[in-house]
């Protein structure tokens, strides 16, 4: 699946049909994913983290900021991407610790349940905003 | 996960010598996996603003102590070595998969650490000197 160990010679190098499945499409979302997070998560974190800073941030700043439909909007694009990024990316790391295809199957099931409810709560969130 | 399959695991990442290659792939995981952790918690606590915005400001305390301060410093660090390590590899992976060699990925991976610590550092300083301003009144804080 994964070139990423190909240490052979560079003209060596050949070309191989890849399988449409589930696992070739969770291995490109990641990489695609990945393009999209750096603007909505970095941009995030500096704003957040570095210039305006956890110190001034309180409930009524995420009301003032929630105001904007257009960050209400970033922020569930960034929930969405990059939770589902960083849970199949869980899911890719424990593929390769889990032998079992059993095991593996009920993990899997709990990362999704464990996705959608988390995601859920934090998009009931941004939809309903700060409550009086 | 077998305890034994978890010590094989753990023995052949210390003993395996892989250096920028096998050390970029862990740092990868190890800040994916860390980043993960605290965007779990964090929809979590955002979302008191609804479910509970009385305890909100209380919850926020919590990130201004100097311990999860300084945890913050270390998810900038890993935010910003898995995004732009995470683009090297997009980038490899989707257009040039024949630089997927010893010496050229030596090579790629020293340059995203480079391009990182450009951005981590003066970030990490800004954080730092917030963190002292408000935790312990320096800078005429």
């Amino acid at each position: 699946m994964s070139v990423e160990t190909t240490s052979a010679p560079a003209k060596r190098s050949t070309r191989v049909a890849t399988p449409r499945n589930f696992e070739t499409t969770a291995w490109l979302f990641m990489r695609y994913s990945a393009v999209l997070l750096i603007p909505l998560a970095f941009g995030h974190v500096i704003l957040q983290d570095v210039i305006v800073g956890v110190h001034a941030i309180d409930v009524d700043y995420v009301d003032m900021r929630w105001r904007l439909i257009g960050w209400r909007i970033y922020d569930a694009a960034l929930l969405i991407f990059a939770f589902a990024h960083g849970m199949n990316g869980l899911r890719q790391v424990l593929m390769d610790y889990i032998r079992s295809d059993f095991w593996f199957r009920i993990v899997s099931w709990v990362l999704l349940i464990g996705f959608l409810v988390i995601s859920a709560i934090g998009a009931i969130a941004i939809i309903g905003g700060v409550s009086a | 996960m077998s305890s034994s399959s978890l010590k094989t695991t753990l023995r052949g990442y210390v003993g395996y010598r892989g250096k920028e290659g096998q050390w970029s792939f862990l740092l990868h995981r190890i800040t994916g996996l860390g980043v993960l952790l605290f965007l779990a918690i964090h929809i979590i606590d955002t979302s008191f603003v609804y479910f509970a915005p009385q305890f909100y400001d209380d919850v926020i305390n919590v990130y201004r102590s100097t311990l999860f301060g300084l945890g913050e410093v270390a998810l900038v660090f890993s935010l910003f070595f898995h995004g732009i390590n995470g683009l090297r590899i997009a980038y490899l992976d989707l257009f040039k998969p024949t630089d997927w060699t010893i010496e050229r990925e030596r090579r790629s991976a020293l340059i995203s650490l480079i391009i990182t610590l450009v951005l981590f550092i003066p970030s990490a300083v800004w954080m730092l000197r917030n963190l002292l301003m408000h935790n312990y009144g320096l800078f005429g804080g």
